[in-house]
């Protein structure tokens, strides 16, 4: 028991039917953009342009019609100001000491760069990705860059269909299903459900609701089987390392004194 | 909590696009990776497309896919062909180089004869019909004798695809040497009666844990390109970890994890001591070993109990916990993987060594799995038809009755056996080959032979450069560069098997000529009207004809368009196509190709079994001929050995008095060395092969001289040398002197020289003599005036005496002990002095070790019941390249 939450094995739950039959190009037009808009919350800090673009009233109308609540801090602050206020939000939430990274190597192991890491940048470069450098490093792993691949692969998958490549169609529509099974699926839908709890900004805490109601309409809409493994833990413990070497090995015999 | 949001399709649809201006600022990181196809290439100026014709690179001998790029009939530039799976469209810098044979200004370009003394340097032109008519006479003059074994060809690289053995059988002669034994042989030796192949293919890609002894494979070991490719791969993709011991921090080294010096020839202790380990801790997979050995778990625990970490460590100098651990990293990670090259191999009993490294794989189950150790993969060609008959008697040189077990041969002892009256030679062919600088003696020995007209008298080489053995020929036939020739090919270097073709991408240069066609017409010149009976056997047009007499029937590739399909692409089959984004082969659906694993398992078909009899001991026979064995119910094809399985108890070495168990033997005068003594060893860095590259123009730019590498502490105790101070290097041979290089990278009680450097011939740039006037038709030079370095480096082989592993007939490269001091005042920098007495004296020491020599049994006490050499029919060794 950790914080009262029990950690269970993972176990297949049978997909719930999706709410409505997505139409035959699988409604790529509307997620593409959508993927690209969570990825763009949560990579880093917001741009005054970006901070911008979501307050227009077509985007908060819409947002609001989906049932999304911002609060004054959001709607009402000056955009220069907003932009510092969510500035040192996203470094509390997601950056400084004490904060809850949106890294899945953390969400699911307790430490960085460990085996999701290595797993998605195979992905990525097996698809002919690479991370580049925003504003700060990034890793991998990282929630925005995972979402910015799909909409990628959702691209692909796109053009293949525009070209008449129902079978690339497919592949890339196969592609987008595993990396959710690998790793969106894994960790994104309670570690939104922290997001909502620990935000103290409306912006956060309402795109985290965006986030999770988006990331169950996906699985759903792909047919997954995927248990989340985050569970929206505050403390996620540190998986074991096992350290083989002993630093205090001699380096070789030959040498004097390391006998 | 807050509630959740109920979102439909509607309203996903109506966020979307309400927020696409938000969507479209979003800061995006993730971009495509940027890599050229390759393929294709354009002149800069006009942008004219070049002519590609794809070939296989043979610089060195990892047999790279590659492309010529030609324009006005001239190569301007050579890649990696895209479509090989192999080497998937990367070349080396030796192959991005290849073109320098063609265009080095002292290739010989017509037929020399001799006329000063041997080696003077004096030659005349001659024609191609004078050249032929003087050969031809003095190989009817040897045939006329009844004696053809006294016609010996020897090669260093032979890629004819079995021209040279054809030439060879034609006339009758058995004397067919080659230069393994100075190359991997003990490596082979060590493997072949084990698991059936000589080498191993490692799956570096997919692996978790490489063990890697003695290979620099990021530099230089067989395959580096492709192996190297996939150990990055492995590196960076699948995290794997990859632990090298080496007695220098090589740049594969330096790259692994773990770099852990040990002392020269002593892999084997430590690999004895991780399988005991392994055995000890009942980390092994039992199932393999009782199923697909000729072991039980049971008797190799027994065997091994004696190999401790502690044991290997005062041997070795790694510490007993370093191999406990490794030794238990090893059996934990799966799938784990070991490669060997030179390290274990190249010592008085590198054969043993070699053995005991691949027990490993053995013992933990990882052979033929994903990520294993895998058997290699390889295609073959018919050849045409009508062939000759083998030859009648067998040749003391080429498989000599002291060495049975050599089957790779013992060619580096062959000047001791000619002085010694063993075999008579009175015509000696050579081609792509240069033991005078090559081999262990160099010119002390090699040179003194071929020099010597009363044990040589007639020496014809075949070759295309002024090497310091062609430099002591009677005649010279000059062979054409690889890309001028025809060749099959086809190199077991990954896990995906191909054939491929080097084909021409020019005419010849000068009056030169590719080998097929040389003795073709040279066996035409010797039975000209055919009643020799020899004539038949070369009945072809030209090299394109013989090519396509290879390829025009072999299944598959016949309906892909035979040889046609080979030109046009320089490989079959294509797995699949290079993907721009990943440099990997991939299939249509954009999947890297995925390799077949489990060989060994593979069930026989029905029609295989028609006929077939299964023994008590699962072994199928069919028609005398073990074809596969019975595991588990199942009718399996097994390991390509004589009974299906993997011998990890080698019965024929039992009967030569070698223990048929993985064991170790050390080297005895490594055992009393002296505190003041240090092993040399050499090794080859990235941009050079053995000894033909030094007239490359741009590899001799990257790397033209060799100072010996010395470890800060050794280097204390002598007086404190520092980098560049000269050096006296004194072996029981001979002695040089060169520069220091002073470096914590490598292991104190050795010093190390990389070889290809400090030549007396292959022409100006390689020599240095930058002034002199073109010879032997070549041309002048205007690149040589660029040349800013003055240091062409110093030559080892003249210091270091031979020795050869009673087994598998290997030179022990890396048993020298030596003095190194302070160079005196009467030292010059380059001053190479060896000994033919000394070289001699060392060659009946090692003789000693044979199974018929008297140290056999002393090394051997564990093998007291065997009954002695007397009690063994010879047998004829052979065979290999």
């Amino acid at each position: 028991m950790l914080h009262g939450l029990e950690i269970v094995e993972p176990r297949a739950q049978p997909a719930p039917p999706p709410e409505e039959e997505p139409e035959a190009d699988g409604g790529l037009d509307y997620r593409i953009p959508l993927y690209r808009l969570l990825s763009g919350v949560f990579l880093e800090e917001p741009s005054v342009d970006f901070l911008a673009a979501v307050r227009t009233p077509e985007a908060l109308a819409a947002l609001a019609e989906a049932g999304l609540a911002f609060d004054g801090d959001f709607l009402a602050a000056p955009l220069p100001s907003l932009a510092d206020v969510l500035a040192a939000e996203f470094t509390a939430l997601f950056a400084a000491s004490g904060g809850f990274p949106p890294v899945e190597s953390v969400r699911l192991t307790g430490r960085y760069q460990q085996q999701p890491y290595f797993d998605v940048r195979q992905a990525y470069r097996q698809a002919g990705f690479t991370v580049t450098r925003g504003r700060f490093h990034v890793f991998e792993d990282q929630l925005g860059v995972e979402l910015a691949f799909v909409a990628e692969l959702l691209e692909r998958c796109a053009a293949a269909r525009a070209a008449g490549d129902e079978a690339g169609a497919r592949r890339w529509e196969r592609e987008v299903k595993r990396f959710w099974t690998l790793h969106l699926g894994r960790w994104v839908r309670g570690y939104a459900r922290l997001v909502q709890r620990a935000a103290e900004h409306s912006f956060y805490r309402e795109m985290a609701r965006l986030l999770e109601a988006f990331a169950e309409q996906e699985i759903a809409l792909l047919r997954l089987r995927v248990e989340d493994q985050d569970l929206g833990r505050e403390v996620v413990p540190k998986s074991e390392v096992q350290v083989a070497f002993n630093p205090d090995e001699p380096v070789c015999n030959a040498c004097p004194g390391s006998r | 909590m807050l509630d959740k949001l109920k979102m439909t399709r509607r309203t996903f649809v109506k966020v979307s696009a309400g927020t696409a201006a938000a969507a479209a600022a979003a800061p995006r990181l993730l971009q495509a990776m940027e890599q050229e196809l390759g393929g294709k290439d354009f002149n800069p100026v006009d942008l004219a497309e070049r002519k590609a014709i794809p070939i296989n690179c043979h610089v060195c001998n990892i047999q790279d896919g590659a492309i010529a790029y030609v324009e006005n009939g001239r190569v301007v530039k050579l890649e990696g062909n895209p479509e090989h799976v192999s080497t998937r469209g990367r070349l080396c810098a030796k192959g991005n180089s290849g073109m320098w044979y063609s265009y080095d200004p002292d290739r010989i370009l017509y037929p020399l004869k001799r006329v000063g003394a041997r080696g003077e340097g004096k030659w005349k032109r001659i024609t191609w019909d004078e050249a032929l008519t003087e050969v031809a006479a003095k190989i009817r003059e040897v045939l006329d004798r009844g004696e053809p074994n006294e016609i010996c060809l020897k090669w260093g690289r032979n890629r004819t695809g079995g021209t040279l053995q054809r030439f060879m059988a034609t006339l009758g002669s058995a004397t067919v040497l080659n230069h393994t034994s100075v190359c991997e042989s003990s490596k082979k030796v060590g493997m072949e009666p084990t698991w059936g192949p000589d080498i191993e293919t490692p799956d570096f890609a997919n692996t978790k844990y490489v063990l890697n002894f003695g290979s620099n494979v990021l530099e230089a070991a067989y395959f580096h390109n492709p192996l190297s490719q996939r150990i990055t791969e492995g590196r960076v993709d699948n995290q794997m970890k990859i632990v090298t011991f080496d007695v220098r921090l090589s740049n594969t080294a330096g790259f692994s994890d773990e770099w852990i010096p040990v002392f020269p020839g002593t892999d084997g202790a430590v690999a004895l001591a991780m399988g005991h380990v392994i055995l000890r801790d009942d980390l092994q997979d039992s199932d393999f070993i009782e199923t697909w050995t000729n072991v039980t778990v049971k008797e190799l625990k027994e065997h091994y109990k004696p190999f401790t970490p502690e044991w290997a460590s005062k041997i070795s100098g790694v510490p007993a916990q370093t191999i406990e651990r490794i030794a238990r990293e090893f059996a934990l990670t799966k799938p784990a993987t070991l490669f060997t090259y030179r390290g274990p191999a190249k010592h008085l009993y590198g054969s043993y060594n070699e053995k005991a490294c691949m027990m490993l794989p053995i013992l933990t189950g990882n052979v033929e799995t994903r990520g294993g150790y895998c058997l290699p993969r390889g295609m073959g060609w018919p050849q045409p038809m009508p062939e000759p008959p083998k030859a009648k008697k067998p040749s003391y040189l080429s498989t000599p009755p002291d060495y049975p077990l050599a089957s790779h041969k013992v060619s580096h002892l062959v000047p001791f056996w000619i002085a010694d009256g063993k075999q008579k030679v009175s015509v000696y062919f050579t081609y792509q080959d240069n033991p005078v600088y090559t081999n262990p003696g160099a010119r002390a020995v090699w040179g003194k032979v071929l020099k010597d007209e009363k044990l040589i008298p007639f020496f014809v080489s075949m070759s295309s450069h002024m090497g310091e053995e062609t430099a002591l020929a009677d005649i010279i036939l000059p062979d054409c560069p690889y890309l001028e020739r025809w060749e099959p090919e086809s190199m077991p270097n990954s896990l995906w098997p191909w054939l491929g073709i080097r084909q021409p991408v020019h005419p010849y240069l000068g009056e030169s000529r590719e080998n097929r066609i040389i003795l073709r017409d040279l066996i035409h010149k010797v039975d000209p009207d055919g009643k020799r009976g020899m004539k038949q056997y070369w009945d072809f047009k030209d090299a394109e004809d013989y090519m396509k007499r290879h390829f025009d029937n072999i299944p598959g590739l016949k309906e892909a368009g035979g040889l046609e399909f080979l030109k046009k692409h320089g490989v079959w089959p294509i797995y699949g196509t290079l993907d721009p984004k990943t440099g990997k082969i991939v299939d249509k659906t954009g999947r890297e190709i995925k390799a077949e694993y489990g060989l060994h398992k593979k069930e026989l078909s029905e029609a295989d079994m028609a006929g077939a009899v299964v023994e008590k001991d699962g072994l199928i026979v069919k028609n005398g001929k073990a074809i596969g064995i019975r595991r588990n119910g199942k009718n399996c094809v097994g390991f390509p050995t004589k009974n299906r399985l993997i011998n990890v108890r080698v019965d024929e070495w039992a009967e030569y008095g070698f223990n048929p168990m993985p064991t170790f033997k050390r080297i005895p005068w490594h055992e009393t060395m002296k505190e003041d003594e240090l092993v040399l060893t050499t090794f080859k860095l990235n941009v050079h092969k053995q000894s033909r590259t030094a007239a490359v123009k741009w590899l001799a730019e990257i790397a033209h001289s060799n100072p010996v590498w010395m470890n800060p502490r050794t280097a204390q105790k002598l007086g404190g040398i520092k980098t560049g101070d000269l050096v006296r290097i004194e072996s029981r041979a001979g002695y040089l002197v060169t520069k220091a290089y002073v470096t914590e990278g490598i292991h104190p009680k050795v010093v190390a020289i990389p070889t290809s450097f400090g030549h007396w011939e292959y022409g100006r740039l390689a020599t240095l003599r930058l002034k002199e006037k073109p010879a032997y038709g070549g041309t002048e030079d205007p690149d040589l005036k660029n040349v800013w370095w003055d240091d062409k480096g110093v030559h080892p082989n003249d210091i270091i005496p031979v020795v050869a592993d009673p087994i598998g007939g290997s030179q022990g490269w890396m048993d020298t002990v030596v003095k190194v001091t302070k160079a005196g005042p009467n030292d010059k920098y380059g001053d190479v002095q060896g000994y033919w007495e000394k070289h001699y004296e060392a060659y009946k020491e090692t003789l000693r070790y044979a199974y018929t020599g008297d140290l056999h049994r002393k090394m051997h006490p564990e093998m007291a019941s065997w009954a002695g050499p007397e009690s063994v029919k010879p047998k004829a060794s052979g065979g290999g390249h």
